[in-house]
């Protein structure tokens, strides 16, 4: 009989786990990694909010093929290794098909590794270390461009279109911006001469006594290879220095926010950024359109998270999402106009670099400088 | 020699607003043996009511019209928030415990800073707030060479004027005195007919006065605010207010000269990422040798 009894309980336990398997319907699971709080929160909710549009447009022609509804769940993994790591941890265990993310680089390369290993795929909308796609991982694809690329424009444009000599660089020593800094050296060699290289920290707000230090140096031009508020700060305390370098900068400083805080110091900025499609395409139009009516004006990440959220829902809707490999070959295989460029992987996972030089002027970013042909447009 | 006359005017500025945030520590330790954490984020608050309110004035024209009235108007509005908020702080997380043991005490502080940044966070979201900096923030002057601002002037001036009002109040006022009989033994002065209760609420509000002055200063110095700027000053300040001798004013003045000095001095001749380094370890090396800090004495009446 006691047996029995046992018998029983294990069947009706074993029932009610398995009933909700029955009831609930299927679920497609969806993460993101960006900064949403702290220093960086700015892009983090731009990405963020990207992933959502993306999301809502799928569910209003309803759904991915093959599932019921779309959860998306994004986490908060900072600028910082460990977090993202964390936050890495806690998708897998959620059970995520893909995440869009992260953000810093240095927050991307550790989680990567975590995600990897969990068999999830991750695409990233706005890392650009080389080293992100340069590991081999199969389940790894980049939406944004690769700083390679980027420093090769950057050295480009100072030596040939600014006729610049002198250069100083200052970086906050992260994946990302030590990553580009060594990079626009390697690239800048013979054809530049690198007279200071500064590092600060991120979270720093007075830069007065790096920024007296390198006007001690007589550069032509200031590269701030930093994120956002770093960028801002910078940019004013080096113009009421009175330092009359010209200032250029990088992906992660290239913001709105740059117009409003650094206002008038920001003026004559040169960035290099992934530059966005003209707005006659109507993908590009279509996003604008429905990210505006929602969050306003979209980020400099909005579109590449955008576009990564549609790549990797695009990729489910054809194979599903139950054998990892087989979804990864499904994004290698993806052929898109997207609202960032024209999505096409290569063997490694990169997207291609589509990367302009802008300038501020008048309070707004401008395009200034085409690398392919090497004219002023 | 230019770069060092700019070096010594960045770090005069930096020093400044080290030194009146450190003031506010100092005076709410000198007096309940406190080490109120949450003084950053009053600092923060202060940051942003300067931003609203310009930013509201600025919208509807006034500023263009009456600068000088607008800044008044920022700066009064701040102050008067953050000394409410600091009333606010003292009645709720300070004043229950103030029997119970200092731990008890430091653990509320700490967990106020942490309720009243994420409250900003909250409120007034995670993206830089813009100072509308281009009225005020401009013009400058050269000396041998360096780069003075007017801003960097405002500062300096603004935050000696505040320190030389604060040493009159506490020296020459009846409340002033109340407050250093307070500090010095609390149960005495409350036996000769000294309300301690009251007393302790008008030293948070000083401080949070020099607080919310130093938040409007350096939104329009910096250009921008965000939630969580309050943190590392507030460290800072707090190392400038241990440095100086904890209870010291003046301790608290030098020590944030220092500090700023210091970290100044560190980024431009040895290495701009270890500037927080050094400035941390003159603060070992003078409490290794002095260990109750530069103006600090053994004895307790020298508080405030």
């Amino acid at each position: 009989m006691r047996g029995f009894a046992k018998w029983t309980v294990w069947v009706v336990v074993a029932a009610l786990a398995a009933l909700p398997g029955w009831a609930a319907a299927k679920t497609l699971k969806i993460g993101s990694l960006s900064p949403l709080t702290g220093q960086y929160a700015a892009d983090g909710n731009d990405i963020k909010q990207g992933v959502e549009i993306a999301i809502a447009q799928w569910e209003a022609k309803g759904g991915v093929p093959g599932y019921d509804e779309i959860e998306y769940l994004p986490q908060d993994s900072g600028c910082d290794g460990k977090q993202a790591v964390s936050a890495a941890n806690k998708l897998v265990n959620l059970g995520v098909v893909g995440v869009i993310g992260a953000y810093c680089s240095s927050a991307t390369l550790p989680a990567s590794e975590v995600l990897m290993e969990g068999d999830v795929v991750m695409i990233t909308p706005a890392s650009t270390n080389e080293k992100v796609t340069e590991r081999g991982h199969k389940l790894m694809f980049r939406a944004c461009g690769r700083d390679d690329d980027q420093a090769k424009v950057v050295v480009e444009f100072l030596s040939r279109e600014l006729k610049a000599k002198r250069v100083a660089i200052v970086d906050d020593k992260t994946t990302y911006t030590a990553g580009l800094a060594k990079n626009i050296k390697k690239f800048g060699k013979g054809k530049l001469e690198f007279v200071a290289h500064e590092h600060v920290n991120q979270g720093d707000k007075d830069f007065s006594g790096v920024l007296t230090k390198i006007k001690a140096t007589r550069p032509d031009v200031l590269y701030m290879s930093l994120y956002n508020p770093e960028g801002n700060l910078m940019a004013i305390q080096a113009r009421r220095l009175g330092l009359k370098a010209a200032l250029m900068s990088e992906d992660a400083v290239y913001h709105p926010n740059y117009l409003t805080i650094a206002k008038d110091a920001g003026e004559g900025t040169f960035f290099t950024f992934g530059q966005p499609p003209s707005e006659d395409i109507p993908e590009v139009a279509a996003f604008i359109k429905a990210y505006s009516a929602k969050y306003g004006k979209p980020g400099s990440y909005s579109a590449y998270a955008y576009d990564a959220a549609n790549i990797l829902l695009g990729a489910v809707a054809r194979v599903g999402a139950d054998d990892p490999g087989k979804l990864a070959e499904a994004i290698r295989a993806t052929r898109m106009q997207g609202a960032s460029k024209y999505i096409q992987f290569d063997e490694k996972g990169d997207s291609g670099s589509t990367y302009k030089v802008l300038v501020v002027k008048d309070g707004k970013f401008v395009p200034y400088w085409d690398p392919e042909t090497g004219k002023r447009y | 020699m230019e770069t060092l006359i700019q070096q010594l005017i960045n770090g005069v500025t930096l020093g400044s607003v080290y030194a009146l945030i450190a003031l506010g520590y100092t005076m709410v330790y000198g007096i309940i043996q406190l080490i109120n954490f949450a003084h950053g984020e009053i600092f923060a608050a202060g940051g942003y009511i300067g931003v609203i309110t310009l930013s509201l004035l600025n919208s509807r024209g006034v500023l263009e019209s009456h600068p000088v009235l607008g800044l008044a108007l920022a700066f009064l509005l701040a102050m008067a928030y953050c000394a409410f908020l600091a009333v606010a702080l003292e009645r709720v997380a300070y004043r229950p415990l103030r029997k119970a043991s200092r731990l008890a005490l430091l653990l509320s502080a700490l967990g106020m800073s942490i309720f009243f940044s994420n409250g900003m966070m909250l409120c007034q979201g995670v993206y830089d707030k813009a100072y509308p900096t281009q009225l005020y923030a401009t013009g400058q002057f050269t000396v041998g060479g360096a780069v003075v601002s007017y801003i960097q002037v405002y500062i300096v001036a603004g935050a000696v004027v505040l320190m030389v009002a604060l040493n009159l109040f506490v020296n020459r006022t009846r409340l002033g005195k109340a407050m250093r009989s307070t500090a010095q033994d609390r149960t005495m002065s409350a036996l000769l007919g000294i309300n301690a209760n009251r007393t302790i609420t008008i030293t948070f509000v000083i401080g949070a006065i020099l607080a919310a002055a130093a938040g409007v200063m350096v939104g329009l110095y910096y250009g921008s605010v965000r939630f969580d700027m309050g943190f590392v000053p507030g460290i800072k300040a707090f190392a400038a207010a241990v440095l100086g001798g904890i209870g010291n004013l003046t301790g608290a003045v030098l020590g944030g000269m220092i500090i700023g000095l210091v970290e100044v001095f560190a980024a431009g001749y040895l290495a701009s990422e270890y500037k927080d380094v050094f400035a941390f370890i003159i603060l070992i090396l003078v409490l290794y040798f002095r260990p109750t800090g530069i103006m600090g004495e053994q004895v307790d009446d020298t508080r405030v």
